[in-house]
């Protein structure tokens, strides 16, 4: 399996805290991973450098068969290389239709004059309801996002995700805050989506994680602590000690 | 004391040429009597001189009696008394020799000699020389004044003269500056001047640089090609250089006589229009004179028929500027006296600058000193709760005003200031509490909000204050104690003011690290910035702190307006002089940090004195070219100076 | 295409409607063309009202739409108002330099002509000669061009460096005033090129016109409610589809939309520039009514006021911004031109020219407070109340 994302020796500090030090991390084409560690371990700042938010102090960071480095690219052209990335809380745009939501996020040429005169054809709508019926949201497309419950917005999160058609997918905490029944449905959702592509889930709760049924990387003190299967790194002692164990 | 100058005034005139005999009083007068009845500015200098020069002690009496129209003529002889008018209309006359009245006359038997002012203006001069050495000090620092006001060659012997008896050292070291510089112009001793010059080279008075230019001036002499003029050469100028424009100099030429008048485009028109024939002008129908070469060439034709002078071509301005050399020559003939001179007037200059730096850098200094106290409530308020007040500034008016009302109830200043702090404070920390709780607590989270509602207070307030004070600018006076100025020299100065709101900034500053790092307020106030949830889990009540907290802000604002009142005018509007500077202070510095917004009030004082200093004339343009380089600056440092990075900075 | 687009917003077609019908009334009622109750100083006002219902689109479709609240728009809208005002004035103070001059006995050349016009215009700052940006003063058409480039230029180059310095939120509210502040400081020296304090005047007479005013200001009315129309319909336009999504986006979400794959400077950037031509455009037809522009015009405190006019409107409806500008600019004129009557409560007089202005920064707080929707709230509300009437 080829490798879609490596990123190698990254580290970043905030005011001398160090938030990533010297991170290394590999996933390849249509792979899940778990991403676990305790509060404070680096997750979600390693999502913002992955991303283009947050700018390393050192490090490489490759992407796709050229390997593509992306660091000092925007946010916008990394989103447009094929990363896609959800936040922890919902983040939909509330004041607009599950509709325009999802056009928004279709994949489509982004630059603001193709945009101006974007009127959405049938073959585009179409595919807009293809998505909203895998996140079932179907009756609801026409409702402003604003008024769907919480596991709905998260659905139609990861929808707009899938409608970007990334190469990975970086998903934070997807579980939060949702039903059982919710929960399995996003597992689904999530692993329905690994299929055709990278999806790197980053999760606390480990009942989820063990549904997911991947690869896990464990983070500490912006580093890899362990990796490899669940129950290989839920033996593992140091995982224990600084995770697990508390 | 009188014998002392009676002996100095003598041997100063033996070595004159010594005309002085053992002449009375009158008979100097009666000498130079017919000067004095025709009573003529231009013809009366000798008489004075004569009078003063003579020797006489009582000179100095008959000198002030004539300033002051005292001195009367007795119509049967001629002879000048001072007269005194008599209750019955009479005139008491008194003798200049003797003191000694010597009778009463009616007004018909006398004529009052009647100087005029520019008569009196010299007598005045005159005296110059006696209260050199008048026992009264007043009246020695006055001649000094009045010599240093018109300094002329002959009151240098005078005050040479007076130097030795000199007791009191200011005074005596006045007499001795004023002496080196009167050398300087009028000894006749080059080398003297020269001695003076060099010695002084390097001195910073205003005095010194005064007396060097007019020796310096020059004046511009044309000459033919190949021939020097004579004369103390300062340059050779070259036409067309700053110096000496083609211009000027080839008005200088036809001044002289060496070159035909350049017509100006009036001239010419008018030449044109004299010789209109049947509706042309040298063949030239009048309607194709529209433009300019049609008309150069109608004139062209009209001037080589002789009709009118000819037209000066540019090539005829070329040859005759090349045919002729320009100096500028000094007035003062000695090359010794204006090379020291150059040499010393260089080395002031280059103290001067150097001082002007100084004293920039002090200005510099005391606008910063502004900003950082106008900025500092929203250090707080903006800073570090992160709410947009616009009406900040009606807050810094509102505490102007208060200073004014307490100046209207308590009329010792020093007093009032001491009772306007204190209530500023406690009224804007009220007004911020008001605004805290109706307003600024329900827009918490939408900052854009905060902002137009408190613009819309600012309005409010603003034209609150304009109906209750008034359109007019309204008067915060400051204490006598801090009226004046630090003098260091002629160049450097700084006011009291502005080391006073110099000091005051200092102290906010302590005052502000002190709540902020030391007092429970300040950990509370940091405590519910940085998580407000996790602050109210541990018993801290947010709303209790933000309050404060605002409150805090706006009674400093408070405080800076009186501090900004006693030098700038107190008026409805000044609160909107002051808060877009005062936000790009806080900006420019970075958010949440009082030391960035101490950086950010020197930068952006020092960067806009800088620019006044490039270009005095115009204050305008440097605020102008400051925004500008707040607006670039923001695009390297988006964060400010000191910038918070990372999660704190809050994203 | 543009059907579906009318279609899908009918309150467009509303707000057209009424437009075309006021414009109708106003010219039956005109002096100029008309009956003549409607009085042509108060037909300049309706026509400098529309102006400012322009600017006040332009500033909803930034500040309601893109989320960015620019407290600089004046800046552009007086930017545009100098550059039509350079031409009126040198073009009519040409006309007459030249027919004085023609009265001499020699034609004028060219050059007196300059030297006239020069005279003319810059005597009052102490000058003579013609700055270089007025170059372009004697051509119609490429000051009409910079009518529009100019703010568009400025906006670009300012918004450029603003938006990808990630300038956001009240700092580059302050960053906006900052520019306006900074240009109203620059035209205020003699320096600037365009008479420092004195600014431009005589703006009201149209070169070559001999029309009395009652006419020239009904076409300038007619421009101006043309130029609201064609305004609102592109603006409108601009915020139905996906790029109205996208901006919107942008004001709830910056972030999000960015991870979406979209350059969110470029799309700021282009709202940006795009505001501040309408805003040169509406300016360019506003001072002409006016008849005189100054620095004092591109001061900070009428872009705030442009904010204020837009809040109380409601923002995010383009008609709240038209109503609230509408609104808000005539009742100011009302109140403070001393025409409302006094209230006399006994111990205290209410004068409205004195306390118009408390009263305006106060109900601005309470709208704020209470109703952030505005005045537009009220007629979405409506609409909505008699919608469910419908159905039920």
């Amino acid at each position: 399996m080829s490798t879609l994302l490596e990123v190698s020796g990254v580290s970043v500090s905030f005011d001398g805290f160090r938030a990533i030090n010297n991170l290394t991390f590999q996933i390849g084409n249509a792979e899940l991973r778990a991403v676990i560690g305790p509060n404070g371990a680096g997750k979600t700042t390693f999502m913002d450098i992955v991303t283009g938010k947050t700018r390393p102090d050192s490090g490489h960071i490759s992407w796709g068969e050229k390997n593509l480095s992306l660091i000092g690219m925007s946010e916008a052209r990394i989103a447009q290389a094929g990363i896609g990335r959800k936040f922890q809380k919902p983040t939909v745009f509330e004041d607009q239709t599950v509709q325009e939501n999802l056009l928004m996020a279709l994949r489509k040429d982004r630059g603001p004059l193709a945009v101006l005169f974007f009127r959405p054809s049938a073959a585009d709508l179409e595919r807009v309801a293809e998505l909203a019926g895998e996140i079932g949201l179907t009756d609801s497309l026409l409702r402003v996002s604003g008024e769907l419950s919480h596991g709905q917005k998260q659905w139609l999160e990861i929808g707009m995700l899938l409608a970007q058609e990334p190469r990975l997918l970086l998903v934070d905490e997807p579980a939060a805050g949702m039903t059982p029944a919710e929960r399995e449905k996003t597992t689904a959702i999530l692993v329905e989506a690994a299929k055709t592509r990278a999806v790197v889930v980053v999760e606390h709760d480990m009942e989820f994680v063990r549904r997911l049924n991947c690869k896990v990387t464990v983070l500490h003190e912006g580093a890899v602590l362990a990796e490899g299967s669940l129950d290989h790194v839920t033996k593992n002692q140091e995982v224990i000690d600084v995770y697990l164990g508390r | 004391m009188k014998t002392m100058l009676l002996t100095v005034l003598s041997a100063l005139f033996l070595c004159h040429g010594g005309t002085a005999q053992a002449q009375t009083v009158q008979d100097i007068l009666q000498s130079q009597r017919a000067l004095i009845e025709q009573s003529s500015r231009r013809t009366i200098g000798p008489a004075i001189d004569a009078i003063a020069d003579s020797g006489l002690a009582q000179m100095q009496s008959v000198l002030e009696a004539w300033q002051a129209k005292d001195m009367w003529q007795r119509l049967e002889d001629g002879f000048f008394f001072a007269a005194h008018k008599t209750a019955d209309g009479s005139y008491e006359l008194t003798d200049f020799e003797s003191g000694a009245v010597i009778g009463t006359y009616p007004k018909d038997a006398l004529a009052q000699i009647k100087p005029n002012s520019g008569i009196r203006a010299m007598i005045a001069t005159a005296l110059v020389r006696f209260q050199l050495s008048d026992p009264d000090m007043a009246r020695r620092g006055e001649a000094l004044d009045s010599i240093a006001r018109n300094p002329e060659a002959g009151l240098l012997g005078p005050l040479r003269a007076a130097i030795p008896s000199e007791k009191d050292p200011t005074l005596l070291a006045r007499k001795l500056r004023l002496e080196r510089l009167m050398t300087m112009s009028y000894d006749t001793d080059t080398a003297a001047r020269v001695a003076a010059i060099t010695a002084m080279a390097g001195d910073l008075g205003v005095d010194f640089r005064a007396t060097l230019n007019p020796i310096l001036t020059t004046r511009i002499v044309v000459a033919d090609a190949g021939v020097t003029p004579e004369g103390n050469i300062a340059a050779t100028l070259v036409p067309g250089e700053a110096a000496l424009s083609r211009d000027a100099a080839y008005a200088l030429l036809v001044e002289a006589d060496k070159a035909q008048p350049v017509l100006t485009p009036d001239a010419r028109d008018a030449g044109l229009e004299a010789h209109i024939e049947s509706g042309r002008i040298a063949g030239t129908p009048i309607a194709k004179l529209d433009t300019e070469t049609a008309r150069d060439a109608a004139y062209g034709a009209l001037a080589a028929k002789g009709l009118v002078p000819l037209l000066v071509h540019p090539p005829d301005i070329d040859a005759s500027l090349a045919n002729h050399q320009f100096f500028s020559i000094y007035h003062e003939p000695s090359q010794q006296v204006t090379e020291a001179a150059e040499a010393a007037l260089a080395k002031s200059q280059s103290r001067v600058v150097a001082s002007q730096a100084i004293d920039l850098g002090l200005d510099a200094l005391s606008l910063a000193s502004i900003y950082f106290l106008a900025a500092i409530g929203l250090a707080i308020t903006f800073g570090v709760m992160g709410v947009i007040n616009m009406a900040h500034g009606e807050f810094i008016m509102m505490g102007a005003y208060t200073g004014y009302v307490v100046q209207q109830f308590v009329p010792n200043h020093t007093a009032s200031i001491l009772v306007a702090v204190p209530l500023a404070f406690a009224v804007t920390f009220a007004a911020g509490v008001a605004l805290e709780r109706l307003v600024i607590r329900w827009l918490y989270h939408r900052p854009l909000e905060t902002l137009l509602a408190t613009f819309g207070v600012s309005i409010a307030l603003q034209q609150l204050a304009k109906n209750i004070f008034g359109t007019q600018a309204r008067p915060l006076t400051a204490p006598s104690w801090l009226d004046g100025a630090w003098v260091i020299n002629d160049v450097v100065s700084i006011s009291y003011i502005r080391i006073a709101i110099f000091v005051l900034a200092l102290m906010f500053m302590g005052l502000f690290v002190f709540i902020m790092k030391r007092t429970r307020l300040g950990l509370e106030t940091r405590a519910v910035t940085q998580n407000p949830r996790m602050a109210a889990g541990m018993g801290i009540n947010p709303d209790r702190v933000n309050m404060l907290t605002f409150g805090l802000g706006s009674g400093i604002a408070g405080i800076a307006g009186v501090a900004i009142g006693l030098f700038a005018k107190v008026t409805s509007e000044m609160g909107g002089d002051y808060i877009v500077q005062s936000f790009m202070t806080v900006v420019v510095g970075g958010v949440g940090n009082i030391w960035g917004t101490l950086a950010g009030a020197l930068m952006i004082g020092g960067f806009q004195k800088g620019v006044e200093w490039l270009n005095p004339s115009n204050t305008l343009a440097a605020q102008t070219y400051m925004i500008v380089f707040i607006i670039i600056f923001i695009q390297f440092r988006p964060r400010g100076i000191i910038a918070l990075r990372g999660r704190a900075a809050g994203d | 295409m543009n059907r579906s687009f009318i279609a899908r917003n009918p309150s467009v077609l509303v707000f057209l409607a009424l437009l075309a019908l006021f414009t109708l009334v106003v010219s039956v009622l005109s002096e100029g063309f008309g009956i003549g109750l409607v009085s042509t100083s108060f037909v300049k006002t309706l026509g400098k009202t529309l102006c400012l219902c322009l600017i006040a689109v332009a500033m909803d479709l930034i500040w309601g739409y893109a989320g960015i609240l620019s407290l600089g728009h004046f800046a552009f809208f007086g930017l545009g108002g100098y550059m039509i005002g350079m031409w009126l004035m040198y073009e009519r103070t040409r006309q007459i330099v030249v027919s004085s001059l023609s009265e001499g006995v020699l034609p004028p050349t060219p050059e007196e002509i300059e030297t006239g016009i020069a005279g003319q215009i810059f005597g009052v700052v102490g000058s003579a000669d013609f700055p270089l940006i007025w170059a372009f003063a004697d051509s119609l058409v490429i000051q009409l061009a910079l009518v529009v480039l100019v703010p568009g230029i400025l906006a670009l180059v300012f918004g450029w460096l603003a938006f990808r310095s990630r300038v956001t939120g009240v700092y580059l509210s302050i960053l906006t005033q900052a520019m306006t502040l900074g240009l109203s400081l620059y035209l205020f020296q003699n320096a600037s090129g365009l008479r420092g304090n004195n600014g431009l005047s005589g703006l009201q007479n149209l070169p070559g016109v001999s029309a009395p005013q009652s006419v020239v200001s009904m076409w300038f009315f007619w421009a101006s409610a043309l130029a609201l129309a064609l305004g609102y319909l592109l603006v409108a336009w601009v915020v139905s589809g996906k790029f109205g999504s996208v901006i919107r986006g942008i004001r709830d979400n910056e972030a999000r939309v960015r991870f979406l794959g979209y350059s969110v400077e470029s799309y700021k950037l282009a709202v940006f520039t795009l505001t501040a031509c309408l805003s040169g455009i509406a300016g360019a037809l506003y001072y002409p009514q006016a008849g005189i522009i100054n620095p004092a015009e591109v001061a900070p405190i009428a872009s705030i006021y442009l904010a204020v006019w837009v809040a109380i409107g409601g923002r995010g409806r383009l008609y709240g911004a038209v109503i609230g500008a509408a609104f808000v600019s005539l009742v100011s004129s009302w109140f403070t031109g001393g025409q409302a009557p006094d209230i006399n409560l006994g111990f205290y007089t209410i004068q409205w020219v004195d306390w118009w202005l408390i009263l305006l920064g106060l109900s601005f707080v309470l709208v704020t407070l209470f109703a952030p929707s505005g005045m537009g709230g009220l007629v979405d509300l409506l609409m909505r109340g008699k919608k469910r009437g419908g159905n039920t």
